[in-house]
C-alpha cells in the first residue's frame, strides 16, 4: 500500500516507467543520469562507502527498500526497466570508454553511479563501478570494463560482494 | 588524585594530539590503522579546543583552515571526511558539526586575543573565512523549526537516529552556542549580524523552556519529531520526548549558554552524577544501559566524564572535580585513553546480544579482536578503541581547568 508520506520515491520510480514510455528507454537513461549529476552538485565532492584496501563497497543497498516495494506492489518488474538497462548495457559495451558506466543490477543502479561517479569526478578522481548484487534476486551485475581498469578479476569483486552488495573503486584520473 | 600521574597524562595527550594531526590540519578520529581513521567534525572540533587549552595555537588555526574548507555547497558539514577534506560519510545530517566548528573557532578567536583582544584577535583569519561563516549559520537556521524555535537534526552526539532525530540538546546547545560565537566574530569585524543574534536569543529560549523538565528538575534528551518542518509538531509521525537521563544533558553549561551555577544546571548534573556514574568500574555512562546500544560492552566514556569533572571544578567541588578526573587518570594505559571502557562480563553480553539479534556489523570484528587482545582483558576490564583523540582533548581541558583552579603556578 503506498502511503501519502512516502510516495515520492515510488513517483520518481513511475515517472521512470512513463518516461520510457515517452521518449525511449536511451533518453530515459540521459534523464536519470542528469538527475544524478545535479544532486552530485549540490552535495559537492566526496567518495562514498566503506574503504577497505582501496576498495570501496556499501554493506546494504541504500534504495533497495523502494525498488523492492514497488516491485511487490506491482507484482512484476516494469519492463521499462529492462528495456533501460538493455540499453545502457549495450552502449557500455560498444563503447571504449566502457569502464565509465554503471554494473546494472537494478534501475535505480544508473542513477546511483551517476551522482556518485560526479561527486568522485569534482574530488578530481573518478569512480569505477566494479559489481552489485541485486536486492530482487540472486543476480550479480559486473562491469569487466571497470575491473580490467581496476586491475581487479570478478573474483577479486566476488570477494568484496561476499560482505557487501555494491563495489566500486576511486581511480585518480590521471591514470586515465 | 595522584598529581604525578595527571601531568604525565595531560603530557602525552599534549603529544598524542600533535601527533594525530595530519599533515593537511585534520585531526584524526583515532590514529590510522584504527577503527576510525577519519576527520569527523565533531570529533575534530574538540580536538581544536584542545589544542586551545594546551597552547597549541597554529595546530588549532590549521585545524580549522582544514574543517572550513571542506565545507558542502549547501553550507553542511558531513559526518566525516577522509585526509584530503572529501566527504566520506555514512551517515545522514549530524548538525551538531556546524555548531561544534563555529564554536571552536570562536574559542580560537577569542585566545588569539587573550587579553589584548582588540589588538591581537585574529581579525585576518575571520574575515578570511567569513563566507564560510556565514553559509555554516545559513544551514544551521535553515533547519530550524519555525513553531517551536528548536533545530532540528537526524543524528547528534551518540550518532543514534532511533534516540536522536528531532530537537537533541546537544545539537540545539552546539549549533546555538555556534551562531553566538558567529555573532561575536562578526561584531568584532563590523559585519551587522543582529538577525542572527536574536535567532539564537530565540533559540537559547526555546532551549530553556522546551527542553527543560521542572518536574524531574532536569534538561531533557530530545523531542522526537520526524520532519524539520512538521506543524504542528504534534501531528509529526515520532512526536514524543525521549527523557531518559544522557550525559549530554549537561549541554547548556558545556557550551556556555548558562552558568555552571544555575539551578537548572546544577540539578541536571546530580541526576546525571545519580544515575549514570558507574556503580561498579566508576566513570561516567552516556545513557542507561537498558537502551540496549552498547558497542564493546556498556560502560564509561573517558570524555563524558573529563567534560563533568569540569563542571565540578568550576563550582569548586575539588573533591567531585578529583574523583572525575582522577577516575580518567587511573583508568589511562600507557598514558593514553579509550572510547569507553566495559567489563568482560558486559561485552560478552553486549556480543550475545547483537549475534543473535544478526545485527553485529562485520567491521565490528575487529573491535571485538583488538578488545580481547588489550592487556586490560587480563584485568576483566574490555578497553574499547584505544586511544581515541576526543578523550584526550578533553583531558587537556579538564586538567588545565583543575590545576588553574586548584593548583595556581
Amino acid at each position: 500500500m503506498i502511503r501519502l508520506s512516502s510516495m515520492m520515491p515510488k513517483a520518481f520510480l513511475m515517472g521512470i516507467v512513463k518516461l520510457v514510455d515517452m521518449i525511449g528507454p536511451e533518453e530515459t537513461d540521459k534523464w536519470i543520469i542528469s538527475i544524478g549529476k545535479k544532486l552530485g552538485d549540490r552535495e559537492g565532492p566526496g567518495f562514498e562507502g566503506a574503504r577497505e584496501d582501496g576498495i570501496n563497497y556499501m554493506p546494504i543497498c541504500p534504495f533497495a527498500n523502494e525498488l523492492v516495494e514497488f516491485v511487490e506492489i506491482d507484482g512484476e518488474r516494469p519492463p521499462q526497466f529492462m528495456d533501460i538497462i538493455k540499453s545502457t548495457n549495450k552502449r557500455r559495451e560498444q563503447s571504449d570508454r566502457g569502464w565509465e558506466f554503471p554494473a546494472i543490477s537494478n534501475i535505480f543502479c544508473i542513477f546511483h553511479h551517476s551522482y556518485r561517479k560526479h561527486r568522485a569526478e569534482m574530488a578530481g578522481n573518478t569512480m569505477l563501478h566494479l559489481g552489485c548484487k541485486s536486492p530482487l534476486s540472486s543476480m550479480v551485475a559486473y562491469n569487466d570494463k571497470a575491473i580490467e581498469k581496476a586491475g581487479m578479476s570478478r573474483d577479486d569483486v566476488d570477494k568484496v560482494l561476499e560482505k557487501s552488495i555494491c563495489v566500486f573503486k576511486v581511480q585518480e584520473s590521471k591514470t586515465e | 588524585m595522584n598529581q604525578i600521574e595527571a601531568l604525565k597524562l595531560y603530557e602525552n595527550s599534549i603529544k598524542i594530539l600533535k601527533k594525530n594531526q595530519h599533515e593537511k590540519g585534520g585531526y584524526y578520529a583515532s590514529p590510522p590503522g584504527t577503527r576510525y581513521p577519519f576527520i569527523y567534525p565533531r570529533d575534530h572540533s574538540i580536538d581544536i579546543l584542545g589544542a586551545i587549552a594546551g597552547g597549541l595555537m597554529d595546530e588549532a588555526k590549521k585545524g580549522l583552515e582544514f574543517m572550513l574548507k571542506s565545507q558542502k555547497p549547501s553550507g553542511e558539514f558531513s559526518q566525516r571526511y577522509d585526509v584530503d577534506g572529501n566527504d566520506a560519510s555514512y551517515k545522514d545530517l549530524q548538525i551538531d558539526g556546524n555548531g561544534l566548528i563555529l564554536f571552536s573557532l570562536g574559542k580560537y578567536f577569542e585566545a588569539t586575543g587573550g587579553s589584548f583582544f582588540e589588538e591581537m584577535a585574529d581579525r585576518e583569519f575571520v574575515l578570511e573565512h567569513w563566507d564560510t561563516i556565514e553559509k555554516t549559520v545559513e544551514f544551521i537556521l535553515m533547519n530550524k523549526n519555525e513553531e517551536v524555535d528548536l533545530i532540528h537534526t537526524i543524528n547528534s552526539i551518540h550518532e543514534y537516529p532511533a534516540y536522536e532525530h528531532g530537537f537533541e540538546i546537544y545539537a540545539n546547545c552546539a549549533c546555538c552556542a555556534g551562531i553566538f560565537a558567529a555573532v561575536k566574530m562578526g561584531q568584532a569585524i563590523d559585519k551587522d549580524v543582529s538577525k542572527w543574534e536574536s535567532e539564537a536569543e530565540t533559540i537559547k529560549n526555546a532551549i530553556l523552556t522546551r527542553m527543560y523538565s521542572p518536574r524531574r528538575r532536569s534538561f531533557i534528551k530530545c523531542i522526537r519529531v520526524k520532519d524539520k518542518k512538521s506543524n504542528p509538531i504534534g501531528y509529526d509521525a515520532f512526536a514524543s520526548s525521549v527523557i531518559d537521563v544522557d550525559v549530554v544533558e549537561y549541554s547548556p553549561a558545556y557550551f556556555e549558554l548558562i552558568a555552571e551555577y544555575d539551578v537548572k544546571n546544577i540539578s541536571t548534573v546530580k541526576r546525571i552524577h545519580e544515575q549514570l556514574w558507574d556503580k561498579e568500574i566508576g566513570g561516567l555512562n552516556r545513557y542507561p544501559e537498558l537502551w540496549g546500544r552498547n558497542n564493546g560492552g556498556y560502560g564509561p566514556w573517558c570524555h563524558f566524564t573529563c567534560q563533568l569533572a569540569n563542571h565540578y571544578t568550576a563550582i569548586d567541588n575539588k573533591d567531585m572535580a578529583e574523583m572525575y578526573l582522577g577516575w580518567v587518570v587511573e583508568m589511562a594505559h600507557n598514558y593514553q585513553l579509550p572510547e569507553h571502557i566495559s567489563t568482560i562480563e558486559r561485552f560478552e553480553m553486549w556480543l550475545e546480544d547483537y549475534t543473535n539479534a544478526k545485527i553485529l556489523r562485520d567491521s565490528k570484528m575487529t573491535m571485538i579482536e583488538n578488545t580481547r587482545n588489550h592487556p586490560k582483558w587480563k584485568y576483566g576490564l574490555a578497553y574499547v578503541t584505544i586511544p581515541l583523540i576526543w578523550p584526550h582533548a578533553e583531558y587537556i581541558r579538564a586538567y588545565v581547568n583543575y590545576m588553574d583552579k586548584f593548583h595556581p603556578q
